[in-house]
Order: C-alpha cells, then structure tokens, then sequence
C-alpha cells in the first residue's frame, strides 16, 4: 500500500498516534493524521486507499464517508458494529487488534502489483534515458506525451529500485540495453 | 530513541546505536566510555555540551529540529564537526568500500562484468561527494567561519543542497542495484562486505545531511552577502 494514503481522523489525539505508532512498526506504513481541516482541503487527485476515522467524524461527515466506505475503518469501543461498514475494536487486547487490522488491511490490498519484468515500451524509455535525453526528448522521440514518459519512469523506478539518471544508465550498460 | 539530554549515559547511546561511535570520535571520545554522563565525558574533553547534545540528537532523531538552540554555538565548533565527518568519509569510508569492491573484482571471474560496472557508478558517486568535500573545505567552511557568503543567490546554494540530495540517492540505487540486480559468479563474503561498508556510509551521509540541513545552512542562510 502506498506511503501517506492511509489517513487517520479521530478526536481522540492518543488513539490517533497509537494507531499511526501501530500501522507503522507492525505494517510499516506511514498513515497520516489529519484534523477537522481535512475536509475543506481535501484534494480529488490524491484520493487516499484507507480511512481510519471516529464514528463522531463518520456521523458529521457521512456524504464524504458513504461514496468512500470500502476503504473505511471506523474505530470503535467494544464490539460495536455499524452495518455496512468495517470497525475496528479500540478496546481489545493488542494482538486481537493487529490480527483484526491485517485482515482489514489485507482486503483493501487489490491494485496489482506491476509485473517486474519490464514491458519493451519501459526498455525503449530505459534506453533512451541512459543515452542522456530529458523527457522532452523522449515523448518526441516515441511520439508519446510526457506524461506517459513520467508514468514509464515510475515504473522504472518501481520495478528496479533505481531513481538516478546515472543509476539507470548503468543499469542499461549491465544489461547490454545501451 | 529517546531524546538525549545532560544525564543519558554515553554506552547507553552506543549500544543504542553503535553508528554513533563515529559520531563521538569527531568529538575526540573513543570507545571505553566507562559509565560517563554526557555532561561528565564533555567536561573532560572540553566540549560545549550543549552543542554535543544538539548534534546527538539531530544524529539519532529524524524528527528532530534543533532551531531554537542555534544561535548559542560557535560556527567554529559546526564547522569543525563537519570538516572531521568529511575527512571520515575521504580517508576511511570510501576507500574502505574500494578496498572491498577490488577484492570482489579480483576474485570473480572475468566475465563478470557487471560488479565492474557497479563500480564504475560508486566512483562516480565518489567523485561527486570528494567534489562537496572539496567545495566544504576550500569555500563553504571558511565562508561560514568568516561570516560572508559570496554566492550571489540563495538558488545557488539551494542548487547545492539537491546536489546533496543526489548523493543520497545515488547511494541507495548503488544499494539497490547490488541486492537486486548482482548477477553471475562472485565471492559471497566480499559481496557482504561491499553492502555493509556501502551501508554505513549512506547512513552516515543521510544523518550527517541533515545536520547540514538544520544546523549549517540556517547559519549560512544568515550570513553577511559580501559586497560586490
């Protein structure tokens, strides 16, 4: 699951750095606590995979929540359930509550992970790149925009663990594609 | 960890964290710490321990921020930190990880090619860091130590910290490509020891660049431009 898209809203501070503690150390991921302010700021084109929220928060904002209630968790004390919607139980004993989370966590767990072998649109990118060509280049080059030079380059990165221009030029050298 | 303050116990930090062991060296501590306070083993040495206590703890703590106690520690005393992390880096640390990356070379077969590769991109990385070092101590340092900046914007030092920025990332995609992608014949053991040397210096790097960050820049930032 990606860093940062997971997003806490509760008014309880301690439950809320609790829980970030938990998602971090156990599911090394890196959920971010967010304030009432979220709302008013909230960006479409960031949409998170995960909502951990308060049912105070759920109730006050259930046009948001409704849309968005596969990929909501609202945290609970004691076994309450809330029909349609997933809970968690603040209250049970700590291992109780990491099992009931890897479940949660493991349905929402779907995209697809890329293939890791690369596709021959990447190699081409790949090539070029490691001839030095900015990505201006490369759209004209491939006749395809920038954007989708970018994606390439994110799956690059994704795939082989490489960021650097010079990493991925190598890279190519090692692998006879350059 | 914890934050660090007067009372924490120098071998309590170490075995925390033995990286910190460099750390304390460029204070002129060596190991053998006994049972010393931080505020005891400054006062034997002569350190402010104030500014030990900050750099500890910008070392150690990734979240923490050492603004308000900036304005009380000489320049001298960053500077003279830095300038020791840097000839760590020159005269230990690279040429540790070259040592090793030539055994690993010599002893695989000759058509190996790729662990050569690789080490063609770690002395390029070890260009770029030697060149900050060089550019720390021939114009930043004495810079900073005599309070004028001659860089005419502030976008050309911002320059400078991407350039930081590149090292970083350099090292952890030498990292990668010797996890993931190290292929054909090699002595395992040299290849261990190659990764583990790469990883003290990326952690050093990481944490050192922060101090730069935090500590060093903020006062360089505030530094007199000199007049054209």
């Amino acid at each position: 699951m990606s860093n940062s898209r997971v997003i806490i809203l509760t008014h309880n501070t301690l439950e809320a750095i609790g829980l970030k503690g938990l998602l971090r150390d156990v599911f090394a991921i890196d959920a971010h606590i967010a304030d009432d302010g979220y709302f008013s700021t909230f960006n479409q084109s960031i949409e998170p995979h995960l909502f951990f929220i308060d049912k105070a928060t759920l109730v006050a904002n259930l046009a948001f929540f409704l849309p968005r209630k596969s990929k909501t968790i609202v945290l609970t004390t004691g076994n309450e359930v809330i029909e349609d919607i997933k809970t968690l139980n603040c209250s049970a004993s700590e291992s109780e509550i990491i099992s009931a989370m890897s479940l949660l966590l493991e349905t929402n767990h779907h995209e697809e992970k890329p293939s890791s072998t690369l596709s021959s649109r990447e190699i081409e990118v790949l090539r070029l790149i490691a001839m030095g060509k900015i990505n201006k280049e490369i759209a004209q080059e491939l006749n395809i925009s920038i954007n989708t030079v970018l994606t390439h380059r994110k799956n690059l990165t994704a795939k082989l663990g490489i960021k650097s221009v010079s990493g991925l030029s190598f890279y190519a050298m090692m692998n006879g594609i350059v | 960890m914890a934050l660090i303050n007067h009372d924490s116990k120098l071998s309590e930090i170490i075995l925390h964290d033995p990286s910190t062991i460099t750390v304390l060296d460029r204070f002129g501590i060596a190991l053998g710490v006994g049972d010393a306070t931080i505020e005891q083993a400054c006062s034997q040495h002569d350190i402010d321990v104030n500014f030990f206590v900050t750099i500890l703890n910008t070392y150690i703590n990734e979240n923490y921020f050492p603004q308000q106690a900036l304005e009380q520690f000489e320049v001298t005393e960053i500077v003279e930190y830095l300038s020791k992390t840097n000839s760590y880096y020159e005269h230990y640390i690279l040429p540790n990880i070259e040592r090793h990356f030539s055994f690993l070379i010599a002893r695989a077969p000759s058509h190996n090619n790729n662990i050569i590769i690789m080490k063609q991109f770690f002395d390029e990385m070890k260009n770029e860091l030697l060149q900050r070092i060089n550019d720390d101590r021939d114009r930043l340092f004495p810079e900073v130590i005599s309070n004028v900046k001659t860089l005419k914007t502030v976008s050309e030092l911002s320059h400078n910290e991407n350039a930081t920025d590149t090292i970083e990332d350099k090292i952890d995609d030498l990292i990668n490509m010797i996890v993931m992608h190290l292929k054909g014949d090699y002595d395992h053991n040299l290849g261990y020891a190659v990764i583990v040397a790469i990883f003290s210096l990326k952690k050093d790097i990481k944490q050192n660049n922060r101090i730069r960050r935090r500590i060093l820049l903020p006062i360089y930032n505030s530094l007199t431009p000199q007049d054209e």
